[in-house]
């Protein structure tokens, strides 16, 4: 952003600017490069040690640099480790997880939509305290709602199921979709929504014409806030199903806390791999996209 | 100014303009009737076990505050909060410095901006329950960094973390602050990235130095992002649970207890669903405490702002 | 003998099959338990193939590590309406549960099979509490043993297995003279009280009746229980190693098992613990009844059952019925004693066959404590007094061991304290 400045000033003066601009470079990506390095150390560990066999691990410590190079413990996390009695790996977890996440997410974000642009484009008397009271939802302590949804779901006959959780994901995500769309659809004039109520747009036709085009850069953070959300939960997870209805996370707990067991890293970090990929693969392809929709308003 | 409002002058009175009127209310009351249940009545259903009797399962006799009092006097409700309390201030801190400053860097128009955003960003993709697991083999003594640097020659070097009780705490901090800190990151930038840039160019036309561009002109108009960041990361910080399970699961001893985990205990495992019913309401006035000033600075500020503009 | 078994324990199923097919479609069940991995995760699959064998479903809720999810999940399902079939519970819970009204009446099946008259005495009161059969024992822990690596004990001149507290630190003195470890340890709220229990069951049995099973505030603050925490101090700061906190429970067996350390006190699951890494207990590693200044053979008792929850589908109750009875199965309590390290519920099963030695000396010297009016049930492993009381002694005694300089009052004030509270 000096830029501009350096290009008008003297030749002398230029040279020592230069030196200066080359020295803070060095300084920038000299510390990024620090960070970074701490950043993603954790992650090569449980890559590499997913990779290396047992007893190079126990030799030479979990952070070292491989010396051996297997698979086995991928498929074996994947698909034959003992997890909670039953020796199936990793993978029917994997697919509640998927099968709780795709819907809630989907669920959630649309609906977190629609009363954003409620919310911020259809006011009523009372609308903001309304939308106060469901911004609450946002900072609910997990352990305060779980017996009241045990009993919830319990009566709705939707308990130890995977849409009990999606039901439980959908309500709890909706404070956090409503916040974050409400406050992006804030910004977008209202002129533009009464010019097209003038040329006799209705609700649902402002919303398909006008919000939902301008929406990609808040539906990308939503969907990438609640799916990273929703994937990772643990007690709810842990508490509400069982068995073969677990999600992944209560599987990678029963996997890391043994008891009295070896402790089997090579397995475990590939399973710990399999557990993180969705969300991390999301944070890779929509991480840009993260940012920069949440610059265009939703912190606001 | 509600579009409610205008469209009544243009429009013509009838039912469909009525029905039409209805229409955003109704389909609001869905997810209205589904939060406040949310909220209100599994909040007031905790306050009210909190009064109750209920030990091995919710029972609705009263009993007033006699649970309260059980929980004061608890050693290991102390050790928890006072945790929580060392915890949010280093955690909160340490999590918007370095997340201050990776925005910062990344804002000097840096090559790859995408790849450095990436790696600071993806920790927060990654769930507290494998951060913990992965973060407790890294602080493991003997399989670890201890055992790491020791093998590269420093072999009184000590990195046991998790393993002393009184430093157990920061050994979670570290991981907290690892984990948090990209979030942070990303709201500064946004932060960063929305300043008029005409007012940074007029102090550097004015020959501020870029310390001092931050420090007097761009850090000052995006304040009210640093207020965000740190009621978002209190937050965080009071509802800890996961990662304080996952990495030390309140060892060693009792030592890293925070509520959440106290709470979850009482209510679950001991059979004393009342006590920490109150622990729970506990953790509410907390987070109301934090959270209930910032609403009244936001209202504040918009009715300034809007009477301003 | 395994193939007699097998045999004989096929025959057996097959028969009840036959009998309950006739009635009933298809037995089922869905048992909660935290039996997640390793040996005790393949103890439970025994009971899983015996059940399917017997031509049920089996259907299971492994959770893994705290018993807190175990407990929360059962909650929770009970809130839901939808109490599981079968739990993993014991001690005074299932006490507890019983006066909840919902758990379901054992007595039937247990007068045709005559369970009162072979199950351990010490156990009726715990599954029946209020009179009732309402939970089926599986094994008897002992927790009261001490693990010895025989070849680290003779390099260090120790020849037998300490008998007393005096024996013990005079044996650690000579281990540490010698710069090995005395005893090998990890600090976790369960272990730090296991090893706990044991020393004060070792210097005062009628104080751990006192403290640890009536819950007597008095007891917990006394001259006694500091005598305890002095013992537990010195053995923390000089036998044990300083890197005690944070180790896995392999890890530690292993310090004893390859002779890094000389000692360990652990309950009986160290057998299989020990067997899976391919050693002999009983031979490379010798084990006997921990110290004790009182002369006489001592029992601290823990036991895993099955509580059973009243259901409205008749394969569910079913499959209960069947479950229950394959526990009590003579067959199932030989083949999943042997790995569990445990020993049988049931005092009429033959440990000669199968058994490791140390667990045939458990047999005996559980009959040997009941006569001699030692035995007593174990406080750390929840068989005692109820979880609050529970909870509050682990936190003082883990807090006590993690803090050096906390001295042996301050803990049983601590802990007199922290039990008053919850009262």
């Amino acid at each position: 952003m000096a830029d501009a400045v350096l290009e008008q000033t003297v030749d002398h003066e230029a040279a020592v600017a230069g030196r200066r601009r080359f020295w803070s470079r060095v300084l920038i990506y000299g510390l990024l490069a620090i960070f970074s390095l701490v950043y993603i150390v954790p992650l090569f560990v449980v890559v590499f040690n997913s990779f290396r066999d047992l007893p190079e691990i126990s030799r030479n410590g979990l952070i070292a640099i491989p010396q051996s190079f297997r698979l086995d413990a991928w498929p074996q996390a994947w698909d034959t480790y003992c997890i909670g009695g039953a020796c199936e790996g990793m993978k029917r977890y994997f697919f509640n997880s998927l099968m709780m996440t795709i819907p809630a997410t989907i669920i959630s974000t649309a609906l977190g939509m629609i009363n954003g642009y409620i919310l911020s484009k259809w006011r009523f008397r009372g609308s903001e305290v309304l939308f106060t009271c469901m911004l609450l939802g946002v900072f609910m302590p997990g352990q305060i709602s779980l017996l009241p949804w045990a009993f919830l779901l319990g009566k709705i006959g939707l308990n130890n199921s995977v849409y009990g959780l999606i039901l439980v994901h959908v309500i709890q995500g909706l404070s956090f979709t409503t916040l974050f769309c409400r406050n992006y659809y804030v910004n977008i004039p209202d002129d533009l929504i009464k010019a097209a109520r003038i040329d006799g747009a209705g609700f649902w036709r402002i919303f398909w014409k006008i919000v939902l085009p301008l929406s990609p850069p808040i539906l990308i953070v939503t969907v990438i806030w609640q799916f990273t959300g929703i994937w990772n939960e643990y007690l709810f997870g842990v508490v509400l199903n069982s068995g073969a209805q677990q999600p992944i996370t209560a599987a990678l707990v029963a996997l890391s806390t043994g008891g009295t067991n070896v402790r089997v890293f090579d397995v475990m970090s590939a399973a710990v791999l399999i557990g993180a990929l969705p969300p991390l693969l999301v944070y890779f392809f929509g991480g840009k996209y993260f940012v920069r929709g949440l610059t265009q308003g939703a912190i606001k | 100014m509600s579009i409610v409002g205008a469209a009544a002058q243009v429009g013509a009175p009838g039912w469909r303009d009525r029905l039409g009127k209805a229409v955003p209310i109704i389909v609001l009351a869905p997810s209205l009737v589904a939060s406040f249940i949310y909220v209100f009545v599994f909040a007031g259903w905790t306050i009210y076990i909190s009064l109750s009797n209920s030990s091995l399962l919710p029972t609705y006799d009263f009993v007033g505050f006699e649970h309260y009092e059980a929980l004061w006097a608890n050693r290991r409700w102390n050790i928890a909060y006072t945790n929580l309390f060392i915890f949010s201030v280093f955690y909160v801190i340490g999590a918007m410095a370095v997340g201050l400053l990776l925005a910062i860097l990344i804002d000097q128009r840096i090559r790859a901006e995408s790849f450095w955003r990436t790696i600071f960003l993806y920790p927060l993709a990654v769930s507290f329950i494998v951060t913990g697991t992965v973060w407790s083999w890294l602080y493991n003594p003997t399989a670890g960094i201890e055992f790491l640097v020791r093998n590269l020659g420093w072999s009184n070097f000590e990195f046991a973390l998790t393993t002393d009780r009184k430093l157990a705490i920061y050994a979670i901090v570290l991981t907290g602050i690892w984990q948090s800190s990209g979030f942070a990151m990303a709201l500064f930038l946004a932060g960063l990235r929305s300043v008029d840039q005409d007012i940074v160019k007029a102090a550097q036309i004015d020959g501020a130095s870029t310390f001092r561009t931050y420090r007097k002109v761009i850090l000052p108009t995006i304040a009210p992002i640093f207020l965000a960041v740190m009621v978002v990361l209190l937050q965080f910080a009071i509802k800890t649970f996961d990662l304080a399970v996952a990495l030390t699961n309140s060892g060693p001893g009792i030592s890293t207890t925070f509520p959440a985990i106290y709470v979850y205990d009482l209510m679950f495992q001991r059979g004393q669903i009342a006590e920490g019913a109150a622990a729970a309401v506990m953790i509410l006035l907390a987070l109301a405490a934090v959270l209930v000033p910032y609403a009244l600075y936001v209202v504040w500020r918009r009715r300034k702002e809007s009477g301003n503009g | 003998m395994t193939f007699r078994l097998r045999a004989v324990s096929a025959a057996a199923v097959t028969t009840f099959a036959l009998l309950t097919s006739t009635a009933f479609a298809e037995p089922k069940t869905l048992m909660l338990h935290q039996w997640a991995t390793g040996s005790d995760a393949a103890s439970i699959a025994k009971l899983g193939e015996l059940f399917a064998a017997a031509g049920g479903k089996w259907e299971q809720t492994a959770i893994a590590g705290h018993t807190a999810n175990t407990l929360a999940k059962l909650r929770a399902d009970v809130v839901a309406g939808n109490a599981p079939a079968a739990v993993q519970l014991k001690g005074p819970e299932i006490a507890e549960w019983n006066e909840t009204g919902m758990t379901a009446n054992l007595d039937d099946l247990a007068a045709e099979e005559g369970w009162d008259k072979v199950v351990a005495p010490e156990l009726l009161p715990v599954m029946k509490p209020a009179g009732s059969w309402i939970a089926a024992p599986m094994n008897i822990h002992r927790i009261n043993w001490i693990w010895g690596n025989k070849a680290a004990m003779e390099a260090a001149g120790v020849t037998e297995l300490p008998k007393t507290w005096a024996n013990f630190n005079a044996a650690c003195e000579k281990a540490i003279a010698t710069g090995k470890i005395c005893l090998a340890h990890l600090s976790a709220d369960w272990t730090d009280a296991t090893t706990f229990e044991v020393v004060v069951y070792g210097q005062d049995p009628e104080l751990f009746k006192k403290a640890f099973v009536e819950g007597d505030i008095e007891a917990l603050r006394s001259e006694g229980m500091i005598k305890a925490f002095d013992q537990m101090r010195l053995m923390v700061d000089k036998y044990m190693d300083p890197a005690i906190a944070g180790r896995d429970y392999d890890t530690a067996s292993n310090m004893m098992a390859n002779g890094d350390a000389l000692f360990f006190i652990m309950g009986d699951w160290e057998i299989g613990v020990l067997k899976a890494a391919g050693h002999n207990p009983g031979e490379d590693i010798l084990c006997a009844q921990a110290p004790t200044d009182w002369g006489k053979p001592g029992f601290i008792l823990n036991s895993d059952s099955v509580v059973f929850f009243q259901q409205n589908d008749p394969d569910y109750i079913e499959g209960q019925k069947l479950l229950a009875h394959l526990i009590l199965s003579p067959e199932f309590q030989t083949v999943f004693n042997i790995s569990k390290g445990s020993i049988p519920a049931r005092m009429d099963v033959d440990l000669s066959q199968g058994f490791n030695p140390c667990q045939q000396t458990a047999q005996a010297d559980l009959k040997a404590s009941v006569e001699a009016g030692t035995l007593v049930r174990s406080m750390a492993h929840n068989m005692t007094v109820l979880q609050k009381y529970r909870g509050a002694m682990m936190e003082a005694i883990t807090e006590f061991v993690n803090t050096p300089e906390m001295s042996s009052e301050d803990a049983a004030n601590n802990m007199a304290d922290a039990v008053e509270a919850q009262m």
